[in-house]
């Protein structure tokens, strides 16, 4: 058994006089949730796509689930982001077709999409037709339908495009609960708040080509300002170790000078006597990371 | 490939096909059409019959016979009803104006060494100048012939030919006759040529419309996390050409029940007399389809919506119809230059030879070169639609140029 759900090794693909991906390096481990996010156009999509082997790479090495692409289309679950389903078949005939085309049998097929829809409030549906579904409804469908034959490894593009809250979290929790059951997922996704409460470890394409890569903890540190979040607001008039402040709901985000440690700054802050309820390293959100990264490529 | 796959897309497109309003409609259109003709045939037979006849048929009036040149007159008895001497031509026109007769006939003096006959009339009817001319030339012989051969003779002459048409192989064996081998050998064959073009057609219209509509709805991209393009591609070829065969067998189904049985009978003559070319015809309606259904599906995915992919297939269907564009031509010589030309030709080889055969004998080399062409050209058209296919699928909201066609071609 491979240790990798998915190995890119030097990864190239061109249309034309346009490169879409270039020298694109990266493996997504068994069992975890991993992040591919980018700008539009960064090459996201075109990386799926050969993943997938919808698209053929014209230079690199691409293993999928210990395979080239495509040999084990029957274990992988795959929501594009370009994506839509037959309006005129009910949700049950939907399913079943998507499920023999994994391989599944009909009954089987069957049984596990009326616990699929059952799980994602759609089970009352389930013989309506597509087309009388809500745009939500439609999203959580699309799915389902792309993990209708239980696979091994899940890749969703863009998966709360078009979700309202409360369907991003049933979404959410429903990646949880593949995650929960071992399965690996790769999600691309805008929504970096969403990207930064599910995966462990992400990749950012800009320009075709990998900028950030590896664990999510570790870039954010990497990424992290020299910066305390402290709780209650406090005055800071007349502190030189302050460059400035900034206030966060019931918070303070209180920026160090450079050559100041935040240890040194604790040590001062309690020889002052002041009282803190909580003191801890400020981290930047990872949308703020990205904006940096791609502004500053 | 997956033949299990392509099984599951064939007998999806197909069950989902067939039960679509549209498909049922035009399936059920002709049979209704033809009991509706029967119904309507069975209740007013007579009254549209006399309404026709009042519409088309001149009334039943005599013609006049001006005889100057004393051969005809008096009158035979047999003739007195549809003819009417008359003494000068003045008498004559009075009678033709006054609506009394029909037409005039003026004989002249010479007749006998010129043949020489003057037909006057108010108006002319359309088709009418062959029945007259028989009605007089039957009047002629017989006033030429009476008393001077025997009644066989005159009625020979009168009516000189009862044909029967006989057809000989290469070999010179007979293949038949009478008009029943007539229909057998030539109209029913071409009627099933026509049915298979129109197969043909109706199948791949269907496959198209199936591409289409699935790059439109998005769903395309989802299929094809399943399956090969090629996969896809075989097993909407399949499904939708059982499609297009369904609809044929229950035309020709509703054919048979409404002919009272006469259709199936002129079917099965037309294989056992022709069991070659029903099985050329066979073989060419199957190559035919899979060369155009290939196409049809590539059309369908380059397009943005459903018209513009029809469009695009206009092409292929034009390329398809030429044939027909050459009838008169064929009809002279079924195995002259130019239809043994588009017969090498793989756009036009399926509708050629399909019109051709029930025609004539056509060489051998023609069927074996256009078959082998088209089992060349046919992986040819699989391979580049499919190859067309994968790229134009996933080109949303933008029709791929020629320049992106050619390249998805060089570089597969």
């Amino acid at each position: 058994m491979a240790e990798y759900a998915i190995q890119v090794e030097d990864l190239r693909k061109v249309y034309g006089d346009v490169i879409a991906v270039d020298q694109l390096d990266f493996q997504v481990g068994r069992g975890e949730i991993f992040g591919m996010l980018g700008p539009n156009g960064a090459g996201k999509t075109t990386t799926i796509r050969v993943l997938m082997d919808i698209l053929k790479a014209d230079a690199g090495t691409v293993r999928v689930l210990g395979g080239a692409p495509g040999a084990a289309r029957e274990r992988v679950g795959y929501l594009p982001e370009e994506r839509g389903l037959y309006r005129g078949l009910r949700l049950d005939e939907t399913l079943v077709y998507l499920g023999r085309l994994k391989g599944m049998s009909v009954a089987s097929a069957r049984k596990r999409a009326a616990a699929l829809l059952e799980q994602v409030g759609l089970a009352e549906w389930s013989r309506k037709k597509a087309q009388d579904l809500s745009r939500g409804m439609h999203q959580k469908l699309q799915i389902v339908a792309s993990i209708i034959h239980d696979p091994a490894l899940v890749i969703l593009d863009e998966p709360f495009q078009g979700l309202d809250p409360v369907n991003s979290e049933v979404v959410k929790d429903l990646i949880r609960d593949l995650r929960a059951h071992g399965k690996t997922i790769v999600l691309s996704a805008h929504e970096m708040s969403r990207v930064e409460a599910l995966c462990e470890r992400i990749l950012l394409i800009h320009h075709g080509r990998a900028v950030l890569y590896g664990a999510l903890a570790d870039i954010k540190k990497q990424f992290a300002p020299n910066a305390i979040e402290i709780a209650p607001p406090l005055d800071w008039q007349g502190w030189a170790e302050v460059a400035r402040v900034e206030a966060r709901d019931r918070k303070q985000v209180v920026y160090l000078q450079p050559h100041i440690a935040p240890r040194d700054f604790l040590k001062r802050i309690l020889e002052q006597g002041l009282f803190v309820e909580q003191f801890a390293l400020a981290t930047m959100p990872l949308e703020q990371i990205f904006v940096t990264v791609v502004k500053g490529e | 490939m997956r033949l299990d796959k392509i099984a599951t897309i064939a007998w999806h497109e197909y069950v989902v096909n067939v039960r679509r309003i549209g498909f049922i409609f035009v399936t059920l259109l002709f049979p209704a059409l033809g009991l509706l003709g029967l119904i309507a045939a069975g209740f007013f037979s007579g009254q549209m019959l006399s309404l026709a006849r009042s519409q088309f048929v001149p009334p039943a009036k005599p013609a006049g016979i001006v005889d100057d040149s004393r051969l005809f007159t008096p009158i035979a008895s047999v003739f007195a009803k549809g003819f009417v001497a008359f003494d000068d031509e003045e008498s004559a026109k009075r009678a033709l104006l006054a609506e009394k007769i029909r037409a005039y006939y003026v004989i002249a003096s010479d007749y006998l060494a010129t043949g020489q006959v003057t037909a006057y009339t108010e108006n002319i009817i359309s088709g009418s100048a062959s029945t007259e001319s028989g009605d007089l030339r039957t009047f002629l012989v017989n006033g030429l012939l009476t008393g001077k051969v025997n009644d066989a003779t005159l009625t020979r002459a009168t009516n000189p030919i009862k044909l029967d048409l006989v057809t000989l192989d290469s070999k010179g064996n007979r293949q038949g006759g009478g008009s029943f081998s007539f229909i057998a050998g030539f109209v029913a064959p071409y009627i099933f040529s026509i049915l298979l073009f129109v197969s043909v057609f109706a199948a791949s219209g269907y496959l198209l419309r199936s591409v289409s509509e699935e790059k439109e709805s998005r769903v395309i991209e989802i299929i094809l996390s399943s399956v090969s393009p090629t996969e896809l591609l075989a097993g909407k070829v399949i499904g939708l050409g059982a499609l297009g065969l369904t609809q044929v067998i229950v035309w020709l189904g509703s054919g048979f029940l409404l002919s009272g049985g006469i259709g199936a009978l002129v079917a099965g003559a037309v294989v056992l007399l022709n069991p070659g070319s029903f099985v050329v015809a066979a073989l060419y309606f199957l190559l035919g389809y899979l060369l155009y259904g290939s196409l049809m599906a590539a059309a369908g995915s380059l397009g943005t919506s459903m018209r513009e992919s029809q469009q695009i297939a206009g092409l292929f269907t034009f390329c398809a119809v030429i044939p027909w564009f050459f009838y008169g031509v064929l009809l002279a010589n079924p195995n002259a230059l130019l239809p043994r030309v588009l017969s090498f030709f793989p756009l036009t080889a399926p509708t050629m030879m399909m019109l051709r055969l029930p025609m004539s004998e056509v060489p051998l080399i023609d069927i074996i070169g256009s078959l082998v062409v088209l089992l060349i050209s046919i992986p040819i058209a699989l391979w580049a639609g499919a190859r067309v296919f994968r790229m134009g699928l996933l080109m949303y909201g933008k029709r791929p140029a020629v320049k992106e066609i050619w390249r998805a071609l060089r570089n597969a």
